[in-house]
């Protein structure tokens, strides 16, 4: 018979198997290594549980678990920043590269969104620098606030901010490249 | 309290401020400034209306809708071992 506490822990975290599961696999690239890392959360999880305090955030508390274990299974991959040019990102990207190409009209451009494959959406995200990535999906995907993500990530609030904006930009650019190279908008001038 | 001498936001403010205010991460008082603007802007109300909807359509299609059964096995397996 499993005890309260055993119980309580089970009940808490089950629900957000599917947000554990889906962050990892964006940041792991693969399912295999998803499953490892979301499996190693759960362990460390139940592990800490004494230090989880009733009735704060469980979720954030459980993401920060998983965030430090990718951190620390991954730290020798994500040593290499990868190099990305920042010069000319800039806010409402898609949009204006829809309006000067195509002067597509508003109900045209919101087609353009939902007609994005799921798969174009993910390879976007999953292209982005890891720093960018993982604020991107804390905030966008899983819906954390700014003072959660920079709890979960141990970072200081002002650090999310720019890393979020920047890479919501970057990954503007990286979706209007799918579309081109998908043929999304065919009629692009020049 | 009503500030009188308030100065309106122009399209470059609401450039600066369209993500934490998708994010609601800005004060009341910013708040009604960009959507003063918003009310007579079309161009930047049709902008911030597309980041919007961008945003959803990013949660809706990269969200996982599955996980592995192994998963919840797993879980069981660690709780009941300790």
């Amino acid at each position: 018979m499993p005890t309260a506490r055993q119980q309580e822990f089970e009940s808490l975290i089950a629900p957000h198997l599917s947000s554990l599961y889906s962050t990892a696999l964006r940041m792991t690239h693969n399912q295999n290594d998803a499953e490892d890392l979301v499996q190693d959360t759960l362990y460390k999880a139940f592990r800490a549980f004494d230090q989880y305090q009733k009735n704060t955030n469980f979720r954030a508390w459980a993401f920060r678990i998983l965030v430090n274990t990718y951190i620390t299974a991954y730290r020798k991959a994500i040593r290499q920043p990868q190099k990305v040019s920042y010069d000319d990102l800039e806010e409402f990207y898609l949009y204006k590269k829809l309006d000067e190409s195509i002067s597509l009209q508003e109900t045209a451009k919101e087609d353009f969104l939902e007609n994005f494959f799921e798969d174009d959406v993910k390879d976007a995200l999953e292209n982005l620098p890891y720093q960018f990535r993982l604020v991107v999906l804390l905030c966008d995907v899983e819906g954390f606030s700014y003072n959660e993500i920079a709890n979960i990530i141990n970072t200081p609030l002002g650090t999310v901010m720019s890393r979020l904006y920047r890479g919501r930009k970057l990954l503007q650019r990286y979706l209007w490249s799918y579309a081109k190279k998908r043929g999304y908008v065919l009629n692009e001038k020049n | 309290m009503k500030k009188t001498n308030q100065k309106k936001y122009d399209c470059a403010e609401i450039e600066k401020r369209v993500q934490a205010y998708l994010d609601n991460h800005l004060s009341d008082e910013e708040i009604l400034m960009i959507e003063d603007h918003l009310s007579y802007c079309l161009p930047c109300d049709k902008k911030v209306e597309f980041e919007q909807k961008l945003k959803e359509i990013i949660k809706l299609k990269a969200a996982e809708k599955e996980y592995p059964k192994a998963l919840e096995d797993e879980l069981k397996k660690i709780i009941r071992n300790r």
